[in-house]
């Protein structure tokens, strides 16, 4: 769901630019407010750190196997900080692997940085009534993920078949939508069951890992 | 007649940028043979290791666990590996689904995975964490239930890589306990000389990927010259004692 | 996985001399003024600029390549299916599929673009540390949280990804089969994600105590001294600005 160089407008990378500097400056005013902002650092970037390093683990899907986004458990975890860290992220694998792109750094942290907000919210849910337990750590965690990777998708999706510098009739716009959106679903699914697994491990073994956020 | 448990001809490892990360090893290792493998950092003993296990590919050379040719990326539960850093190797919520890991793997029954899960926590003497998250216990606590996870397999040659590191003297004391008593064969590495001493028949010394020693473990580690040459001091326990203890 | 991104860093080249704020603004303009590019007829003339951007740097080809691989794929992806479903004039056909020219069109201009701007990107960050990069980042803007959280993430990613190494290993020597498909292997993986997680985290407490005894978050002005710009950087910077502008007005006036 990372949009590439050279596919956008500069009209639309500068817009996704745009929008990501204010979301970015609010998060790190968030941050600045919560806690030892010192302490955060380390743990943030170490973590999402960890999250780049997590994406690398392929989950099998017959015939293949893919790899996690993770957008709706980073939000789960960090929660304001998964937007920093996704940008971060971003920035790292574009100029380390060249996935994803520079001038398109402000677009794809819109589409996966703006949901994994979300998703926080969602997750944050789970406490409603009561204390969180098990189920609804699980489930809101299922949720958030499906949530941010559903909102992702199609953001991605209405992005690209917009913006593409070519000449698509109504017919194959339409059919190309749904290719796309359709593709999207089984992920969502596995992110979901992904995120549910891990914060319920991480509920039993280090639950303060799911409330500082 | 005991069995070869372990047959290492001519084997050699080179990485892409890295060449002769191991030459020519050749070593036998008879069954309830328990053999130490000394050596400087960088002399290739993890690589070796990973090499018995079938996880790496040796650019040349065969390595045979009981007589069998060991498959390389094959699941070879005859062979396991204890590693350094227990945290490598425990992942799961609680010590009891981390032992079953092996043996389910193994495609065992229920009852089997369970009867060795309680089989293996009372070897290592810790029935009493088996439900808690391993991620809380301490560093020897860490150790002991990594290794009960790999002796849950039921292998016959089990690889120690650096045991005692990083433990406290109590811990370390029940890990060459384990060790001494254990009916399996052995290889270890490690830095701490003095349990390559208390613990092994033999010792073997590795440097920049080939043997240049082998032998009874006092005699190799009492060599002084030999010792020095390659990183090595000799342990305390060999040095004659010059100063009583008592002043 | 390579993780050093900047093992070029070092060499001598203009670009690698040039002062990286500067060099940052004026790649970065030449990025953007690609991406606005639309005509066909200018992607010649982009190619070449890349290319001469490419050879001033001394970057060594093998570096751009293999570095190009993988995102190629992806574009791939984007671009194969264009030419059968995007325009109205048929060039040719293969078989029953009729393979449009706009569409032709569309693929090359994305692909161009696309090649022009990832080997940019790579010289950007290639020809300079990347902690000078993100000094300069700092200098122009960038929040100092964003500049230590980068810098700290990459300094362990290295570490980190040894964590994920070492235990797929260790899960394999257990029997672990990573290509079959069942809910035990699914939470098998969710579960080893969880423990990179917590080991970052509990590493990220001791990281946190050594930093702040070697007196970390005191404020302190970062000097700027470790930039100064001379007028050829400027001149650079104007150069490029034009080379820009030159590719926006082409655009324009096609």
């Amino acid at each position: 769901m990372h949009v590439p160089d050279g596919v956008l407008p500069t009209a639309v990378c500068a817009a996704g630019y745009a929008a990501a500097v204010p979301i970015t400056w609010y998060s790190i005013r968030k941050i600045n407010q919560t806690g030892d902002p010192r302490e955060n650092v380390p743990k943030a970037a170490l973590l999402t750190a960890a999250f780049f390093v997590a994406s690398w683990i392929h989950i099998p899907v017959p015939p293949t196997s893919v790899h996690l986004v993770l957008s709706g458990l980073m939000g789960a975890v960090l929660g304001y900080f998964a937007f920093p860290a996704i940008l971060i992220g971003l920035f790292l694998q574009a100029v380390m692997f060249g996935h994803g792109g520079l001038s398109t750094l402000g677009v794809n942290a819109i589409i996966i940085g703006g949901p994994a907000l979300l998703a926080s919210f969602i997750f944050r849910l789970r406490g409603l009534r009561g204390d969180a337990t098990r189920r609804s750590t699980g489930i809101f965690g299922f949720l958030a993920s499906l949530c941010a990777i559903g909102i992702s998708a199609a953001l991605f999706t209405v992005l690209l078949i917009n913006f593409i510098p070519a000449d698509l009739d109504a017919d194959t716009e339409r059919h190309a939508i749904l290719m796309l959106a359709l593709g999207h679903v089984p992920l969502m699914f596995i992110e979901g069951a992904f995120t549910a697994f891990v914060t319920v491990f991480l509920l039993r073994v280090r639950p303060q890992m799911l409330t500082e956020s | 007649m005991s069995e070869l448990a372990l047959e290492i001809s001519d084997l050699s490892f080179s990485y892409p940028d890295k060449p002769d990360v191991l030459g020519d090893i050749n070593l036998t290792v008879r069954s309830g043979e328990k053999v130490g493998l000394i050596g400087p950092n960088g002399a290739g003993k993890t690589t070796l290791f990973l090499s018995i296990c079938g996880v790496l590919k040796p650019s040349k050379g065969k390595v045979s666990v009981m007589g069998k040719p060991v498959q390389i990326g094959d699941f070879n539960p005859q062979i396991g590996m204890v590693f350094q850093n227990p945290d490598d190797q425990l992942f799961c919520p609680s010590v009891r689904d981390d032992i079953s890991f092996g043996p389910q793997n193994m495609g065992l029954s229920k009852a089997e995975v369970e009867a060795r899960v309680n089989e293996a926590l009372s070897a290592v003497g810790c029935k009493a964490l088996a439900e808690r998250p391993p991620h809380h216990l301490s560093g020897g606590e860490k150790r002991m239930i990594s290794i009960a996870g790999v002796l849950a397999m039921h292998p016959e040659l089990v690889i120690y890589d650096e045991p005692s590191a990083n433990l406290g003297m109590r811990s370390r004391r029940r890990v060459i306990e384990l060790l001494q008593t254990s009916t399996q064969t052995i290889l270890i590495s490690s830095h701490d000389l003095e349990l390559i001493l208390e613990v092994c028949d033999r010792v073997i010394m590795l440097d920049n990927g080939q043997i240049v020693a082998k032998g009874d473990p006092r005699q190799i580690m009492s060599d002084d010259q030999l010792m020095k040459a390659h990183g090595q001091e000799k342990p305390h326990s060999l040095i004659p004692h010059v100063q009583s203890h008592n002043r | 996985m390579k993780f050093v991104l900047d093992q070029h860093a070092y060499l001598n080249s203009p670009i690698h001399r040039w002062d990286t704020r500067f060099k940052l603004i004026g790649f970065l303009v030449l990025i953007f003024a690609f991406s606005f590019v639309q005509e066909l007829y200018i992607m010649p003339a982009m190619a070449l600029a890349t290319v001469a951007i490419f050879m001033i740097s001394r970057i060594p080809v093998s570096f751009i390549l293999a570095r190009l691989r993988y995102p190629s794929f992806f574009l791939f992806a984007v671009v194969i299916l264009l030419p059968f479903i995007s325009g109205s004039d048929v060039v040719f056909s293969i078989g029953p599929l009729d393979v449009y020219e706009e569409g032709i069109e569309s693929a090359l201009l994305i692909s161009v673009r696309f090649f022009s701007i990832i080997t940019l990107g790579l010289i950007l960050f290639g020809t300079a540390p990347l902690l000078t990069s993100i000094k300069a980042m700092r200098s122009l803007g960038l929040p100092a949280i964003l500049a230590d959280m980068t810098l700290l993430t990459f300094r362990y990613l290295f570490e980190i990804g040894n964590y994920l190494h070492q235990m797929e290993t260790a899960l394999r020597l257990r029997g672990f089969q990573a290509r079959r498909f069942s809910r035990r292997g699914f939470s098998t993986l969710a579960w080893l994600g969880g423990s990179i997680l917590v080991r970052s985290y509990e590493r990220s407490e001791w990281i946190y105590k050594a930093m702040i005894m070697r007196g970390y978050g005191q404020d302190v002005n970062i000097s700027q001294g470790s930039f100064q710009s001379s007028a050829r950087d400027i001149l650079a910077l104007g150069l490029l600005i034009l080379l820009a502008g030159g590719f926006v007005t082409a655009q324009i006036l096609i």
